[in-house]
């Protein structure tokens, strides 16, 4: 009993902000002649296309992932870390930035473009899943093979890939959701004219005030997800994340006859990754009449051509700012304590009924993930509009809304690192007559300190870079640092592109360095357990 | 109880949040009025100062988008509105606003501009070829791939043209007009600024394209140092944009957004249109700038006044991106 009354806080939050707009969306999505909508020719086409990009996107990361993972995680050379910093880089980018990164070549097909973009960001992915399990593989059966004759090539066709199979699902499951729920790529660089599930929601509702067509398809949309993840959970069993290195054993020097994974590990950071990012820090530098200095920079403290913002670049980062700080302290609170409240052991009778418990517990804190930021940004506009909750009015709904979406990552962090962590420290603190608080405080928050540095930077990541809520509530001077990005790059008259730049320029070097601060920090004696993180 | 008083707690924190903003209203001498606008939308120092003065009322300005894009958010956000006033819907998308009752009295015209294609004087003269004078002509193989418009599902003056050509070519004959276009190789851009100021050779950008739908007056705005306009207007297929401004159903503010309304009807603001917005003012007494008459003429014969956009436009717009969808 006591336990449920604990959980009010967290189901509260939950059941309001997401499963009380989830029910909106689909009274609002039934309502409507939804199969009438499903099938329409644009509609099915934008279903397609959504489908056929994320799973071509998913395949060329997996692809150009295996030997990156086998040069940067199973090999070891000199520059690999800095190397594995700079793949890294894009994963954590606003994706709003990632798609003013490739604006720049816009001459290209469209599409083309969008799949690049996509396999820009996600390539990190497929890397790191990938070879945070090939580094851990033992080389003796590979060798073994080897000495018995069989070539390089059919050793990893029959020894290694098998081996794999689960990191590269785990990360497939994963690319192609974030490619099929991708919003800001697909709106940037189609320039109106590719239409996803994600941009015709967004359409429908904002365009067209259809509501019952974008309701059907968020819906559509939420299905489309969870059957991604449930399908990459049943697989993995949640034990594979892609911040599990063991950096612990030795790793042979990369050599001659890894040549091939090499030139194509080597070309693909090198004109995937690095071209996109030097164009632009080059292009912060041109004025529009195309000299070079620090103009565009300056800018910034101003509105944009002709006063395009609302509020210049300088108060939407502080709104950025402010918001983040807001949803990232939400979502680590509310995390934190429901992963403390599952991870608690199970005592007394009706083990089974608890277990249950549990278990829905669980799965209803963390479908939030399945959902994209549109839907539930179109969630949020048409429940808390007016009726007992008018919270659109309010700024504070920006906040509410990131800390939603950060809300399962920071579970699925704490979750399994407090369970690792065991139940014996627990017993012998409550023998020395220690209460629950005070075992928290003193010895388990400290165990898994590292768990919740991660989860507070997964939540800040996710904060910082989310559009698609944003997009359609944040109005005026509420604007965000991602939705005035998108102000400029959709008007670039004059001064407007080069600050649009300016400012991803600044984004990319600041993520740069954070992420280069968090791989070349030292590693803690004692690390959790590999399967805190997944 | 222990569940219960959380519940009652977490609860009135929500309530608490969510009517954090809405502590100002009942101010009997509103001191300053919110007017929604499209992204164009400009007021002056001197409008501002001016409304200041005569009313002691500040204006602050929401940019909302495109004229769609706002009427689009002014209609979702109608029972807590964002604003008390807004300015800048057109008449392609007063139905819109009509239809979903988002105004408190009527629409009220403030100016009108007409959407034409433009063409780069110098590129033709250096081609020696004839500048198109008819939007038919854009369809001609002599004018294959020069000419760029905007997305008109993203877009107000992408989507006049798509009315004026609906008007021109009929409801059923726009769909092949679309197709010619796009077999004649016409460029797409997202919006007007990306035509005009990047793939438009007569413009900042020197782009590629010496043909770009733009205003018939963005040809004052060209004028080189000689003194003569580097682009010119086709005065063909042009489509009349009017644009209203209102009170805003359940405005916090309405008296203000009403005087602010009356004064966008008058001659402070009406001056400073042509200067600020590219627009001809809706009184027509108000003199235009010099440029002007010589280099930004109203169009003679605009079309499309006979059309019924708002029932029309979502079918439009589906043929429409049937012909140019990329996937």
């Amino acid at each position: 009993m006591k336990r449920l009354a604990l959980w009010a806080g967290p189901l509260l939050f939950v059941a309001v902000l997401f499963y009380w707009p989830l029910g909106s969306i689909i009274g609002v999505g039934l309502s409507g002649d939804w199969l009438q909508t499903l099938v329409a020719p644009q509609v099915s086409s934008a279903i397609w296309f959504t489908l056929w990009q994320a799973a071509l996107s998913t395949a060329i990361c997996i692809v150009l992932g295996i030997p990156g993972a086998y040069v940067l995680y199973r090999k070891r050379f000199s520059g690999q870390k800095l190397l594995r910093a700079i793949i890294t880089v894009p994963l954590v980018l606003p994706t709003i930035v990632v798609a003013i990164s490739f604006s720049s070549f816009r001459g290209l097909p469209p599409i083309l473009l969008i799949i690049v973009a996509h396999v820009f960001v996600n390539y990190s992915i497929a890397v790191r899943t990938i070879g945070g399990v090939w580094a851990t593989i033992d080389n003796e059966t590979e060798e073994a093979a080897e000495l018995a004759g069989a070539g390089r090539f059919r050793t990893l066709i029959s020894i290694t890939l098998p081996q794999l199979k689960t990191a590269v699902v785990s990360a497939g499951a994963l690319i192609f959701l974030f490619c099929a729920t991708s919003y800001g790529i697909i709106l940037i660089l189609g320039g109106g004219l590719v239409n996803s599930v994600e941009t015709e929601i967004a359409s429908a509702a904002t365009l067209f005030l259809d509501l019952p067509k974008a309701a059907a398809l968020a819906i559509l949309q939420t299905l489309l997800t969870i059957a991604a993840f449930a399908f990459s959970e049943s697989i993995t069993k949640g034990a594979i994340g892609i911040e599990q290195v063991d950096e612990g054993g030795p790793r042979p020097q990369l050599d001659k006859r890894d040549w091939l994974a090499t030139a194509v590990t080597f070309t693909t950071i090198a004109l995937l990754t690095l071209m996109p990012i030097l164009v632009v820090l080059v292009r912060a530098f041109v004025h529009a009449d195309g000299g070079l200095g620090l103009a565009n920079f300056v800018n910034l403290a101003g509105r944009g051509d002709r006063d395009l913002l609302n509020i210049s670049v300088g108060q939407a980062a502080l709104n950025t700012l402010r918001n983040v700080s807001i949803s990232t302290t939400i979502s680590i609170t509310l995390g934190t304590f429901s992963a403390y409240l599952l991870s608690r052991p199970i005592r007394g009778k009706r083990v089974f009924a608890q277990k249950f418990v549990n278990r829905v517990l669980d799965i209803g804190l963390l479908l939030p993930m399945g959902i994209s930021s549109v839907v539930l940004g179109f969630g949020f506009l048409i429940t808390f509009g007016g009726g007992p909750l008018p919270l659109r009015s309010s700024w504070l709904i920006v906040p509410l809304v990131q800390a939603l979406m950060a809300l399962p990552l920071v579970i699925r962090l704490v979750y399994p690192a407090l369970i690792s962590i065991g139940n014996d420290h627990r017993e012998a603190a409550s023998t020395a007559g220690a209460n629950a608080g005070q075992t928290w405080w003193h010895i388990e928050s400290r165990m898994i300190r590292t768990v919740i540095v991660t989860a507070i930077g997964y939540a800040l990541v996710v904060s910082i870079g989310e559009f698609g809520a944003a997009s359609l509530l944040a109005y005026g001077d509420q604007a965000t640092l991602p939705t005035v990005l998108y102000a400029l790059i959709s008007r670039p008259g004059s001064t407007n592109y080069g600050m649009a730049m300016a400012v991803t320029a600044i984004l990319i070097s600041m993520t740069f360095v954070l992420v280069s601060a968090v791989s070349f920090r030292k590693k803690p004696q004692h690390r959790p357990s590999q399967n805190a993180v997944s | 109880m222990q569940i219960k008083r959380i519940i009652t707690i977490a609860a009135a924190a929500l309530m608490a949040a969510s009517s954090l903003t809405a502590c100002s209203t009942g101010d009997a001498t509103p001191t300053e009025v919110t007017v929604v606008t499209h992204d164009s939308a400009v007021f002056t120092d001197e409008v501002i100062a001016a409304f200041k003065a005569e009313t002691g009322i500040t204006i602050k300005q929401i940019k909302a988008g495109d004229a769609g894009a706002m009427t689009n958010k002014l209609v979702l956000t109608k029972d807590a509105p964002i604003g008390d006033a807004f300015f800048g819907i057109d008449n392609t998308f007063g139905g819109v606003a009509l239809d979903n009752q988002i105004i408190d009295g009527e629409l009220t015209a403030v100016d009108f501009g007409d959407v034409c294609l433009n063409y780069d004087k110098n590129w033709f003269a250096a081609k020696a070829l004839a500048a198109p004078t008819t939007i038919a002509d854009l369809i001609k193989p002599a004018y294959k791939g020069l000419t760029v418009v905007s997305n008109p599902t993203s877009s107000s003056p992408g989507l006049a043209f798509l009315a004026a050509t609906v008007s021109v070519y009929g409801q059923n004959g726009f769909e092949q007009y679309w197709q010619d276009l796009k077999n004649n190789g016409v460029k797409v851009a997202a919006g007007w600024e990306d035509a005009y100021f990047t793939d438009f050779s007569g413009s900042s950008g020197k782009g590629a394209y010496p043909i770009v739908l733009s205003y018939s007056s963005s040809p004052a705005f060209e004028v080189r140092e000689d003194g003569i306009s580097q682009t010119a207007s086709i005065n063909d297929g042009c489509f009349r944009q009017i644009e209203y401004a209102g009170v805003l159903k359940n405005a916090k503010n309405k008296s203000a957004a009403e005087k602010l309304v009356k004064f966008l009807t008058e001659k402070t603001f009406q001056k400073s249109l042509p200067d600020s917005m590219y627009v001809y003012p809706v009184d027509t007494s108000v003199a235009l700038p010099e440029a002007w008459a010589k280099w930004a003429p109203a169009a003679t014969k605009p079309v499309g006044e006979e059309l019924s956009i708002s029932a029309n436009r979502k079918t439009w717009l589906e043929q429409w991106s049937a012909i140019f969808s990329a996937n």
